[in-house]
């Protein structure tokens, strides 16, 4: 028992510093569009005019529509393969077996919970922006015993760049990956 | 700089250390939860099918961290207004926030500083259930400062 959690130990340690994706940097499918601007504001309710308004955008500090600045992480989020994504643990897209956290899977950390964000705004993102994005693994923490049940935290930092390669924003996000059914008597669902 | 300040918000020269956010209330319905889930283009099922949340311990689906983001950055420029910037966001989640909940942000400016013609406004910020904390952060903005009066 304690020789394969030392063992995890040793290979989650190899992961540090390392891509999420080992298929590389995540281009985000689409530019930064109107459509897609609209759609988070009407889902959040946001009426900031700077996001949809041309002429409010063209008389703002922005002098012209923005895309919300934290809808950065939206832009490259995958899109997903509907079909399977209960059976992939909720994966948005097919795993190509090398994915880092695939290690924790395999060892029974398969649900996940976000429990950080924080986010740098290095610069607004403008219609026709293309953002590209890279994650890295930052820290994988031992087992704790959490609310949710045993489980590991992992703290990611992504990288956003525009097509001329500057940096847009940055991230650091964490998440708990942990055991299901874990929980102790006063646990989740409480 | 410019002279057509259009909309509301604040007056970074009006502001002191203490001043309060206008709150923000979001009743959360499942609906608000998964709209929120799709728009920032998070497909995981916890977010949008219920049966998929109980088989992971969860009672019902559960507001995502980009929805959250979404949220505190809708908090911070409702009140400070659209010549807002939002340069830094850093949010801890606490408690899951889950449908019929009703969320409530509430803000406190923390500090205020000047750089250049740009007004610095630092903020703490925090949304609540009835269930306690789902969210607890820090954020930085920046607003645009007239020329100094005379």
């Amino acid at each position: 028992m304690s020789d394969d959690l030392d063992d995890l130990d040793d290979r989650l340690a190899e992961l540090i510093g390392k891509p999420v994706n080992t298929r590389g940097p995540i281009v985000g499918p689409d530019p930064v569009n109107q459509p897609m601007i609209r759609h988070w504001a009407a889902a959040f309710e946001d009426a900031n005019p700077v996001y949809t308004d041309p002429e409010a955008a063209a008389h703002s500090r922005f002098g012209g529509i923005v895309a919300p600045p934290l809808m950065l992480q939206t832009w490259t989020m995958a899109t997903p393969v509907i079909t399977g994504i209960h059976e992939r643990g909720g994966s948005p897209v097919e795993s190509d077996g090398k994915s880092s956290l695939a290690l924790l899977d395999e060892a029974g950390y398969t649900a996940t919970l976000a429990t950080n964000s924080e986010f740098e705004i290095v610069r607004y993102l403008r219609i026709g922006d293309h953002v590209t994005s890279e994650t890295v693994i930052a820290a994988i923490s031992p087992e704790k015993t959490t609310r949710m049940g045993q489980g590991r935290f992992v703290t990611w930092v992504t990288t956003y760049t525009d097509d001329a390669g500057e940096v847009v924003g940055r991230q650091e996000f964490r998440i708990l990956k942990f055991k299901p059914g874990t929980a102790g008597a006063d646990g989740a669902g409480a | 700089m410019s002279a057509d300040r259009k909309g509301t918000g604040v007056n970074w020269s009006s502001l002191s250390v203490g001043d309060e956010l206008t709150p923000m209330q979001i009743t959360v319905t499942a609906t608000v939860i998964a709209a929120g889930a799709i728009a920032s283009r998070d497909f995981m099922p916890v977010h949008h099918d219920r049966e998929y949340a109980n088989a992971q311990g969860a009672p019902d689906i559960f507001m995502n961290i980009l929805s959250d983001t979404a949220y505190c950055s809708r908090f911070l420029t409702d009140w400070a207004g659209p010549d807002a910037a939002v340069r830094r966001l850093a949010i801890r989640l606490g408690v899951p926030v889950f449908p019929k909940h009703l969320l409530r942000y509430t803000g406190t400016v923390t500090g205020l500083s000047r750089v250049g013609d740009e007004g610095v406004v630092e903020v703490e910020l925090r949304g609540a259930t009835d269930l306690g904390d789902h969210v607890t952060g820090t954020a930085t903005l920046t607003l645009p400062v007239d020329a100094a009066p005379v």
